[in-house]
């Protein structure tokens, strides 16, 4: 990756030095107005509390090293209820599908699903062991329709590691449908893998559900 | 255009920068229509012609067939190569010695971010970044540690392809390449530029020194065990091709959108797309 530049090493760095400004000076100056700040929607005290107290306490069980892999399952099984809007994301993830699966299958990918998606994410969030979750804001999108940024850190983490949740509700009844970290929404990348897979199966719903089940069944998902 | 009347005071090494320049000057022209069309699409959630994918994450994937070839090629290099070299590298290895590594390969990076804080307009961010890389190199030991970050100068990262982001360049089709990995053209063409006009490797020595052979041994074995994780994730995929496209799709727009403060546009949670009838026939009842 490095090889063109192998050939221009030995060169004049003063000069190059002066031209790279230039070339700076002139993309800095014709671009220097082209950024608008985007105003940005107020945020939303509700969901902000809802999400550190439902997310901070996930993120402290799957820390909490007195507890056994066991028990860890069991909690977080529980605490995804509170947390997650698990009809919802269910139905999302199945993207344009979500409209022609029958109700037979709907019956079987459903609890399919919530397995594989708790082994996943367990392990997802496992990788990076923070401990503690602070909110730093929130957007509007709509009404009811909320992403809350937060930093988890501590534990194996370095440095802070940005978070932001996805949340739709309102009042006392907040939920969950997707989690975001380094740009990527799990859900909406979710989805993409089971449209995607269901697609080449030439629309045939049944050979996700069973290849989910099967990696689903293969003790947890990711777990070295 | 401004360019060619400064060309007469000008050294041979400096027409590789304007050739460079103009590279990303074409890629930004063949790039720019696409991100305009981007640029106007509304919050809500318009579905698109093919119906399954969402405006937060449309990937323009032409030539899927031969990505598809090439990440099993380069997921089996993974498996042969990197992976036992990376895992091999965390086992003898504590965290603490690999942070300092990924410090210095960052900071070595750090010019180059600087390059393009200025190329996007922002001063600001060059000069933290400037001041980073004098005060890491140096009190830090040569990057090792980021005493910058604990002088409340946190790393901002700025590559080429997130420049032509900001001016406004789409992704371009997407594209996996072996060794490389996920990319579009965009990107594609930014790391190249990347590479190409990295003072440190201009400057200190390129890929013909052993110094520049042991910075692109080391930053590739950083770079794979920084990723572990997401190859893990990988494991868990159904489609692990397409998980890698829309991840690596979503981490870049994120990026673009870090340096712009736009905000994302994300599909509506409870209309689904068209179904595939529907979407082949006529148009969605709805609306």
């Amino acid at each position: 990756m490095t090889l063109p530049g192998s050939h221009m090493k030995n060169t004049h760095p003063t000069r190059r030095g002066a031209n790279a400004a230039l070339l700076a000076f002139f993309g800095a100056a014709s671009f220097a107005a082209a950024s608008p700040a985007l105003a940005q929607n107020a945020r939303d005290p509700g969901a902000e509390a809802f999400v550190q107290t439902k997310a901070q306490r996930v993120i402290t069980v799957l820390a909490n090293k007195g507890m056994s892999d066991a028990q860890k399952k069991q909690v977080f099984h529980q605490a995804v209820d509170e947390l997650a809007d698990v009809p919802r994301i269910t139905n999302f993830v199945l993207g344009k599908y979500a409209r022609t699966i029958s109700p037979d299958q709907r019956a079987r990918f459903t609890p399919v699903f919530r397995t594989y998606a708790e082994n996943v994410y367990q392990s997802r969030i496992d990788d990076y062991r923070g401990e503690q979750l602070k909110v730093t804001g929130s957007v509007v999108r709509k009404p009811g329709d909320v992403i809350v940024n937060t930093t988890i850190s501590g534990g194996q983490l370095s440095s802070p590691l940005p978070v932001s949740w996805r949340v739709l509700g309102g009042g006392q009844n907040w939920k969950v449908v997707d989690v975001q970290f380094k740009g990527i929404w799990l859900a909406i990348t979710q989805q993409q893998d089971f449209v995607s897979t269901i697609d080449n199966a030439g629309g045939n719903i049944d050979v996700l559900i069973n290849q989910l089940q099967k990696s689903g069944s293969g003790s947890s998902g990711g777990k070295r | 255009m401004r360019e060619q009347d400064q060309s007469p005071r000008l050294t041979t090494q400096g027409r590789r920068f304007i050739a460079a320049g103009a590279i990303a000057a074409a890629g930004l022209l063949v790039l720019a229509p696409a991100a305009h069309a981007q640029d106007q699409v509304p919050a809500v959630a318009a579905p698109a012609a093919s119906g399954d994918t969402t405006t937060a994450s449309a990937v323009h994937d032409p030539i899927e067939g031969f990505n598809r070839g090439s990440f099993k090629v380069g997921m089996g290099l993974d498996k042969a190569i990197f992976a036992p070299i990376a895992h091999g590298y965390m086992a003898v290895t504590p965290k603490v010695v690999r942070t300092g590594v990924s410090n210095a390969v960052y900071n070595l990076g750090e010019p180059n971010t600087v390059i393009n804080h200025v190329l996007q307009g922002k001063p600001k961010r060059a000069m933290r970044s400037t001041t980073r890389f004098i005060v890491n190199s140096t009190v830090g030991v040569l990057g090792l540690f980021d005493v910058a970050a604990k002088m409340h100068l946190p790393p901002r990262g700025a590559d080429f392809g997130q420049t032509f982001g900001v001016w406004g360049a789409g992704p371009g089709a997407y594209l996996y390449v072996p060794g490389m990995g996920p990319l579009n053209v965009r990107d594609g063409i930014g790391r190249t530029l990347d590479i190409v006009t990295d003072p440190v490797s201009l400057y200190v020595g390129g890929f013909s020194t052993d110094f520049g052979k042991a910075r692109t041994g080391v930053t590739i074995v950083d770079l794979r065990a920084a990723t572990d994780p997401a190859f893990r994730a990988l494991d868990d995929a159904a489609d692990p091709y397409v998980t890698t496209r829309s991840a690596y799709t979503q981490y870049r727009e994120a990026f673009v959108r870090e340096a712009t403060g736009q905000a994302e546009d994300l599909p509506d949670f409870d209309a689904p797309p068209p179904s595939p009838a529907q979407s082949a026939g006529s148009v969605a009842p709805k609306q």
